[in-house]
């Protein structure tokens, strides 16, 4: 089971990176590793630093992507940003965004929200 | 979109305009936040209401909901916002017309149907004094609201039924007030007087206390029948008039003391406490103040077991409302002042083996241990107390023949409509000054009512000096003389009955 929502996974961070290109960001990072977890995807908008928390579901009968972000799993992303940041020294401005992915179990493609700003 | 409910929350027996703001914002993570100062039962209502909803075949919008309990810096607590903030939702999803002018307030069950919630009187009060035109309860909570004239209470069964008297295709009736079954109330009385045998005195200071409102200490070895008399109380007590009926209404409104479907009390309540009870509960208090067994005996009984079993400083706490008749519980972030105009019914026993001059049985308790025993109430509160009487032991021998003769002694109804005479009587002397009974009358309603005559004057002085009884004492003599002659029609206290309340004078405990 751990091996196919992995896969999910995968699939997901796949559509989002494709959709944040076309957007016009410029992806730095991809399973980024800090001390604490993953950062999904970091990537560039003109000069403010994104961090992406990807989600992906199959189908929505037990939970929306958007619900299975709680207050706990936002301040990881929080912290998580921060190591990024002190790590390559970044001053700028940066923010935490959240891209939802629903597919159909045959992993086909339902629909995409971009939530900007979550933290 | 942003929708304004009204609600209102209740602190003590004041009641606050509460708006709930309900926002949906098309941007933003979907989420659903609750401000505004909410307490855990508060906060938790999001689950219920999202569950809510969702049970009644609506989908919850997966949008960022924010909802704001203003005015922010007042505490909210309960479960009463749980509809305010669904119909917020409802209204934003649905665009249903909401009737202007309109107060919601009532908990959720999971399955969208409304649960009784406390407090529906006050905030039916608050409504009417602010001037809106409708109420919406849940269904069980109807009758308590209904009982205010002048408004539309509308009882709601269930989310769905709301939805469908919003878009005006079934509308709910509003409700009207049914009195509820007084039968009840004689199941409630366990003991009728004539089911205490001998004990004439004693039954006599209980029609005089019940007459007069008088507070009354009944001292007396074990089995002798305080504990029936104290029972038998609330059957010779009047009923509650209108006006009391509200105010005792109110503080079990505010207590959640009232069963669904419940209403308006019209009976005296009685309270007993056991003596392991806490300050705060018998005071009333918490954090959040909440009226305590003295506000919930209001207009009627308070009942205290074993006495001298009660810790000192709940005892000591009782001094101050048995003089003023109200009890203002301050707290750090909160305070509250509940009515508290109780009749204190006390018994206890003379020592701690209970057989103190027994006419038969020896006391074995050493005269330390008398004095112990006896020190555990405090003068203070001895002196507060109108009534004392002494219940002797019954002879056993006596008792058979007494159980014959029960059936010709008098029965609680018949003392009870004597003690409702006088307490007629009463009101209608003290109409102008706000208080009902004898036992209210301050200083300046003695002067003006109690006027004694020479001879009346002089056996009380006599007394006064001979039983050294305080100025509240002597007081409180009158008082009890002015409610003998009440019981007897006079309108002027003559000798025998200042000679008979002088009987049931403070003894100072020692002398029974």
């Amino acid at each position: 089971m751990k091996e196919f929502n992995l896969q999910t996974g995968k699939i997901g961070e796949d559509i989002a990176q494709k959709y944040l290109k076309k957007q016009g960001y410029k992806i730095l990072e991809r399973n980024f590793k800090t001390k604490y977890a993953e950062i999904d995807l970091v990537a560039r908008q003109k000069n403010e630093l994104v961090f992406v928390e990807v989600r992906t579901k199959k189908g929505e009968a037990f939970g929306t992507p958007e619900e299975s972000l709680n207050q706990r799993k936002l301040r990881k992303l929080w912290w998580n940003a921060r190591g990024y940041t002190n790590k390559i020294r970044w001053q700028g401005p940066y923010r935490i965004d959240a891209v939802c992915i629903v597919l159909n179990l045959d992993n086909s493609f339902v629909r995409l929200n971009h939530y900007q700003n979550i933290v | 979109m942003l929708i304004k409910i009204k609600s209102a929350a209740n602190r003590g027996l004041e009641t606050i305009g509460v708006d709930v703001e309900v926002n949906t914002a098309s941007r933003g993570l979907p989420g659903f936040d609750i401000v505004g100062l909410a307490d855990k039962a508060v906060d938790e209502s999001k689950e219920r209401v999202k569950t809510a909803i969702i049970s009644s075949r609506i989908e919850f919008p997966q949008k960022k909901i924010t909802v704001n309990l203003a005015p922010a810096d007042v505490p909210k607590e309960g479960s009463v916002y749980d509809l305010p903030i669904a119909v917020g939702i409802l209204s934003t999803l649905t665009n249903c017309k909401i009737p202007e002018k309109s107060l919601f307030f009532g908990e959720l069950s999971l399955d969208g149907s409304l649960r009784h919630t406390k407090g529906a009187l006050l905030m039916a009060l608050f409504a009417k004094e602010s001037g809106f035109e409708n109420i919406f309860v849940p269904k069980d909570s109807a009758n308590e609201a209904a009982v205010i004239k002048g408004i539309k209470v509308f009882p709601v069964e269930n989310l769905s039924q709301l939805l469908l008297h919003f878009s005006e295709r079934e509308c709910i009736l509003p409700a009207v007030y049914q009195k509820t079954e007084e039968e009840a109330f004689d199941n409630l009385i366990e003991f009728d007087m004539r089911d205490v045998l001998g004990q004439e005195q004693a039954k006599r200071a209980m029609e005089i206390a019940a007459a007069g409102g008088h507070n009354i200490l009944m001292v007396g070895s074990p089995g002798t029948g305080k504990t029936m008399l104290a029972r038998a109380l609330p059957g010779i007590l009047p009923p509650l008039n209108e006006k009391e009926s509200l105010e005792v209404t109110k503080i079990h409104s505010s207590a959640g003391t009232i069963p669904p479907g419940g209403s308006l009390i019209t009976i005296r309540q009685f309270r007993s406490p056991h003596h392991t009870g806490s300050p705060a509960g018998l005071i009333g208090g918490g954090t959040k103040p909440h009226p305590g067994e003295i506000s919930l005996a209001h207009r009627g009984v308070l009942f205290l077991d074993e006495f001298n079993e009660f810790p000192r400083s709940v005892l000591e706490a009782l001094r101050q409302p048995l003089e003023d008749g109200y009890v203002m519980i301050s707290r750090s972030k909160e305070r509250a002042m509940y009515p508290a105009r109780f009749m204190l019914v006390a018994s206890a026993n003379p020592c701690p083996c209970g057989y103190l001059n027994h006419p038969k049985k020896t006391c074995v308790c050493s005269p330390r241990q008398i004095k112990k025993y006896q020190k555990r109430i405090s003068g203070p509160l001895l002196d507060r107390i109108d009534l004392h009487v002494d219940v002797p032991p019954v002879d056993v021998n006596e008792l058979s023949e007494n159980q014959k003769a029960s059936e010709f002694l008098e029965p609680s109804s018949a003392i009870k409509e004597r003690v409702i005479l006088a307490r007629e009587k009463q009101t209608e002397r003290l109409r102008n000054d706000s208080i009902h009974v004898n036992a209210e009358m301050k200083n300046n309603h003695i002067k003006k009512y109690c006027k004694l005559s020479k001879e009346v004057e002089q056996i009380l002085q006599q007394a006064g000096v001979k039983f050294q009884l305080s100025a509240r004492a002597y007081l409180k003599m009158i008082k009890v003389a002015r409610t003998i002659a009440d019981l007897e029609s006079s309108s002027e206290i003559t000798i025998s009955h200042m000679a008979e309340a002088l009987q049931y004078r403070p003894k100072g405990y020692e002398g029974v």
